[in-house]
């Protein structure tokens, strides 16, 4: 019985090719995610940390350096052999295109040392005037051994240094630099780090525990070399695992994707073996045994479909690697068996839990179906789904109702998010009963214009609303993917936007660093000042720091500002005078319960903090401070050291502007644009970032397109005799090649436009929930919106381009002598 | 191609003149090679026959005969091995695809046995569909006349689904009506219907002959059926092996008896 199942199967290859490519896909992308995080992770934990270090004593973020003064009393703690100071600083290196190379600046300068943590690749130890870069960032710089670079410090001045040799980082825990100078002199003589080596038999954790009694703990932070090695250790892990989970979410798209197809492949295979079943019940097989042969069908082809997609996910991951990995690094390949061993567990289990409705519907196949004509189901009755459907999606309307409030708790974003989740699978229940609803007046439409060959196309795809249903949710998810996060990414760029705007007056220069948030050297702000022509300058000193309210801390930003400046937010209640106090994000106020009048605490760093009372609130916006103060309440460190943008304006802006530009021009780590240039800039990165999201939800289209084409086969072979009987009263080649097409497309199209529609919905949802804008202040992204319905009726056409060829070879003859 | 009214059509069907409806000179069908192994069967062995204008011709043999082999040599659905078949003026072994698929929408009708109409059509639609396939408007008076023969003006709204097994053949034998073929070519097209619906789609298309002037050529088993014919071909091992003119059940019977006892033998 199983066995005559299989050799169905076999025998009709052709029929779940489709479906064999979808699990394929889908479990591809599952291993691949596995390899990459894997390999990954292994590549950081092999090279990437030391074991030479026995302590290591590390400043507190902002607090001040260690001195050769400390560096000498650690050195006398007995039982230590060495002790050596690493120098941090700013050091920018600028490349041969003369643009800085893109790695943050601020902490990038170091000494060099004989210590693990370099690793020569080429060249030798830089000597006194040589440095030594960075292998990736000097390819970035297209500098080699033997160039001269130069290299920008905090200050604004610059040294052109030889580049002695290329080295990879080892690091503890630390950001790995960028430059090695052969003389630390050049940062200063104040240390980041001390690092101590153990006397042979010497304890490091006794060195430890006495290293900890010299210093205040809140300034000075003392670690073994071991701890510090098993915390990189740790996050490598980690950060293998949010990558990979991050990927796996995708990879679950897909092969919810890859589900729609399989589940819709087993209903037709099942219906079109009605017959074949009800023999096999006719002659005595079981209910159970009808179910356990589908059952057992689905499994076989998963497990083949899980084998091709582990050899195609372990090349993809290899692939995916050798792209991203810089050139020359070497990556250690890891295939785990877990990897494996899910990809399969993925591929068996989704194709049977897609195939179980089906294989259920196959048992219940009555023996006497064998003996009727048309051997064919009964249409079932759309109620109990629709209905479902329904009531689903007015939960999830209620849901949305109760949290439309910008103000919402984490809970009711939750809330919110749930209602959006629940219409979206309010819809795809709906799917047939709408297929029905729209696709036939729409047909009935379209016919009236169209010829033959459109009418036929047409009415086919509405014959079966729940095949065309099941055909399009595939489409219908990953295409809701996609503009779902394009409308959250084009609101969120809109309120980046409109936030500068608000903030930054459009006459404004602005002058910043070519990385984000990395403060301006310290002389930046000055020669601003004395550019001729300008009147009015303010700076903005953006900061993560903590805030204190009633006893409990968290993180937050901060920025210290001129109270006359440029820079105004737009203010919601009190007043934006940060003379007065502090001015602070509405949403931040809510999120920390403080209301103006309360007074709060800023911890700037360890040793420094300042109390002010909240005088305002103002719109919180994306990519603005969370606080403003005012600058004269600052200490002198965190006024013109902190600067990280600076905003000019005068009589005439352009003259403002070119005068600034001149001043800047050896500069390459200083920008001047304006305020639409920096709005640009914002934009610009957060694009890329959903570039990539589009690429990955592709994956569950690519799927869909291959469920299109799935559907369309299996209806061409379901409707042979039909095509027969067509070709025989007079249709040509060329008009059942264009009705299949017709259908291909309409079907694609009704996907497309559901998707869309879905996908908009729920990125509006999205950004209520996410961002705290009002559900109705997203904004639609066209372009994504417009490329999606082109793709769908590219898509339809190119699915129905095999299944037409098909259904125009159609033997006449064949077809309507075959009963 | 010179076509003009011929005499005695009543709406107006296309004739060619003096040419027969139907001819076929000559025709031989072979399955398989015959070399290695692999059986070689005559379908139609050297079968010359002629099928006159307005008349209701009935094609009759055993099975294996070859009768079903011949109408779709006929009818142009597959190609002889050897041997011409012209349907009017028109020789079609000459024919490309196109041409044919042109012929059999404009100058040829069919009644297949079963699973005549297309599932998502109305029986309306399906009745003009070759005209539709043409990008012509049927012509109302003609349909109409066609619509009353076959008694179905209050179900032309209907999906075949809704339709019985002899409804659905009525609706199949009008739509070979619709475009006024040269011939009507039906394969058993009783073969899966009860006798009363049988008797009402003979009836129609031995109606279509005498009023309509059409020309039909059916394949069929029964004997009940070929008695509506106004002659029988029969056919015994791909052979015309008699003719029978005014044919009854009865007459019918005995020369099929006839016929398989001199197969047998």
């Amino acid at each position: 019985m199983k066995r005559a199942m299989l050799r169905d199967l076999l025998a009709h290859k052709g029929r779940v090719a489709m479906t064999l490519v979808a699990i394929t896909l889908g479990v591809a992308f599952v291993v691949a995610t596995w390899v990459v995080s894997d390999s990954a992770a292994a590549t950081s934990r092999g090279e990437g940390v030391r074991g030479d270090v026995g302590v290591s004593v590390r400043i507190a973020d902002g607090a001040p350096e260690l001195t050769v003064a400390d560096k000498d009393r650690l050195a006398a703690i007995a039982g230590v052999a060495s002790a050596s100071g690493s120098v941090t600083g700013y050091a920018g290196v600028v490349g041969a295109n003369g643009k800085l190379v893109r790695a943050r600046p601020d902490k990038a300068g170091t000494g060099w040392d004989s210590s693990e943590r370099f690793v020569l690749k080429d060249g030798r130890a830089p000597g006194k005037d040589e440095v030594a870069l960075a292998e990736p960032q000097a390819r970035e710089a297209g500098r080699k051994v033997g160039d001269r670079t130069r290299i920008l410090l905090a200050d604004g001045r610059s040294v052109d240094m030889v580049v002695a040799g290329l080295f990879t980082y080892r690091s503890l825990g630390e950001p790995d630099p960028v430059v090695a100078f052969g003389d630390p002199g050049v940062l200063g003589d104040s240390y980041a780090r001390v690092e101590l080596t153990a006397r042979p038999g010497a304890n490091v954790d006794t060195i430890a525990s006495t290293a900890r009694g010299l210093f205040d703990h809140a300034t000075r932070t003392v670690d073994t070399g071991a701890d510090l090695a098993a915390q990189a250790r740790a996050r490598a892990d980690e950060s293998a695992r949010s990558s990979r989970e991050g990927l796996l979410g995708f990879a679950a798209v897909s092969l919810l994707a890859g589900m729609f197809v399989i589940a819709n492949t087993f209903a037709m295979l099942v219906t079109q073996r009605t017959r074949q079943l009800a023999l096999l019940r006719a002659i005595g097989a079981t209910r159970r045994q009808v179910r356990r042969a589908v059952l057992v069908e689905a499994g076989a082809l998963g497990f083949v479909g899980s084998t091709l997609g582990a050899i195609v996910g372990i090349g993809l991951g290899l692939l995916g690697l050798v792209v991203n990995a810089p050139e020359g690094t070497s990556i250690s390949l890891t295939i785990t068996p877990t990897g494996i061993l899910i990809g399969y567990a993925a591929g068996v289990l989704v194709t049977m839990i897609s195939a179980y409705a089906s294989a259920r519907r196959a048992a219940a196949v009555p023996p006497v179906a064998a003996l009727r004509a048309d051997g064919s189901f009964a249409p079932r009755s759309l109620r109990v789904r629709s209905v479902a459907g329904l009531v689903t999606a007015a939960a999830g309307v209620v849901a949305i109702a109760l949290t439309l409030r910008n103000d919402l708790s984490t809970t009711e974003r939750i809330v919110n998010m749930g209602g959006g989740i629940a219409i979206w699978l309010g819809v795809l229940l709906l799917a047939p009963a709408l297929a029905d609803a729209v696709l036939r007046p729409v047909g009935r439409l379209l016919s009236r214009r169209g010829g033959p060959a459109a009418r036929l196309g047409i009415r086919n795809s509405v014959r079966d609303s729940r095949r065309t249903a099941a055909t399009t949710s595939s489409l219908v998810v990953g295409l809701a993917l996609v503009c779902a996060f394009a409308t959250l990414g084009s609101s969120i760029t809109s309120m980046l936007a409109s936030s500068i705007r608000a903030t930054v007056p459009a006459a404004a220069t602005v002058v910043t660093a070519p990385v984000d948030r990395v403060a301006l050297g310290t002389d930046v702000l000055g020669k601003v000042k004395s550019v001729p022509g300008v009147d009015v300058v303010s700076a903005d000193r953006y900061a993560f720091v903590k805030v204190t309210h009633n006893g409990s801390t968290s993180p937050t930003t901060m920025s210290a500002i001129e109270p006359d400046g440029v820079v105004r937010p737009e203010i919601l209640e009190g007043t934006g005078d940060v003379r007065r106090g502090a001015v602070v994000g509405e949403n931040e106020a809510a999120m920390i319960g403080a209301r103006v009048g309360d007074e709060v605490t800023l911890v700037l760093d360890p040793a420094t903090s300042i109390t002010t009372t909240i005088v305002g609130l103002h719109k919180g916006m994306e990519g603005r401070p969370l606080f403003y103060v005012d600058v004269a309440t600052v200490p002198a460190k965190f006024r013109d050291g902190a600067v990280t943008t600076v905003y000019a304006t005068g009589a005439d802006p352009a003259a403002v502007r070119a005068g600034i530009a001149a001043a800047f021009q050896d500069r390459p780590d200083v920008v001047v644009t304006d305020r639409e240039g920096v709005i640009a800039e914002a934009t610009e990165s957060f694009e890329l970032l959903m570039a990539l999201m589009y690429a990955l939800f592709g994956a569950a289209i690519v799927i869909a397109a291959f469920g299109v084409v799935n559907t369309l086969a299996l209806s061409v072979m379901e409707r042979t005799r039909e095509i027969g009987v067509l070709r025989a009263v007079g249709a040509g080649r060329t008009l059942v090649r264009r009705a299949i097409r017709a259908e291909s497309v309409v079907i694609c199209s009704y996907g497309g436009v559901l998707g869309i529609l879905v996908g908009v919905g729920f990125g509006a949802v999205m950004q209520h929930a996410m961002m705290g804008q009002s559900l109705w202040e997203f904004s639609v992204p066209y372009g994504i919106i417009a490329a999606a319905l082109a793709g769908m009726v590219v898509v339809g056409v190119l699915a129905a381009l095999w299944p037409a060829r098909r259904a125009a070879r159609t033997d006449v003859l064949a077809a309507i002598t075959t009963a | 191609m010179c076509r003009a009214a011929g005499s005695g059509t009543v709406y107006g069907v296309r004739t060619s003149t003096n040419s027969p409806a139907v001819h076929g000179r000559d025709l031989s069908k072979v399955y398989g090679s015959g070399s290695s192994g692999d059986v070689r069967v005559v379908a139609l062995d050297d079968v010359t026959v002629t099928f006159p204008r307005e008349r209701f011709t009935a094609i009759m043999g055993p099975s294996g005969s070859g009768k079903s082999t011949l109408l779709h040599c006929l009818a142009g659905l597959d190609q002889p091995t050897s041997g011409q078949v012209f349907i009017g003026d028109t020789e079609t072994s000459s024919l490309s695809d196109a041409q044919l698929t042109a012929l059999r929408r404009d100058r040829v009708g069919f009644v297949f046995q079963a699973f005549n109409l297309l599932p998502t059509l109305t029986a309306w639609e399906n009745i003009v569909l070759p005209l539709d396939l043409a990008g012509r408007r049927p012509d109302q008076a003609f349909a109409d006349a066609v619509i009353d023969g076959v008694g179905l003006r209050h179900r032309l709204g209907h999906k075949p689904n809704q339709l019985s097994g002899g409804q659905q053949q009525r609706v199949a034998c009008a739509r070979a009506l619709i475009t006024k073929p040269e011939v009507v070519f039906a394969d058993e097209p009783t073969g899966a219907l009860d006798s009363k619906s049988s008797a009402d789609v003979l009836g129609f298309l031995r109606r279509s002959v005498d009023h309509l002037g059409q020309t039909v050529v059916m394949v069929t088993h029964e004997p009940s059926a070929a008695a509506y014919a106004d002659q029988v071909l029969f056919l015994a091992d791909g052979r015309v092996v008699g003719e029978l003119a005014a044919p009854t059940a009865e007459r019918v019977l005995d020369r099929m008896k006839d016929l398989e006892t001199a197969v047998a033998r």
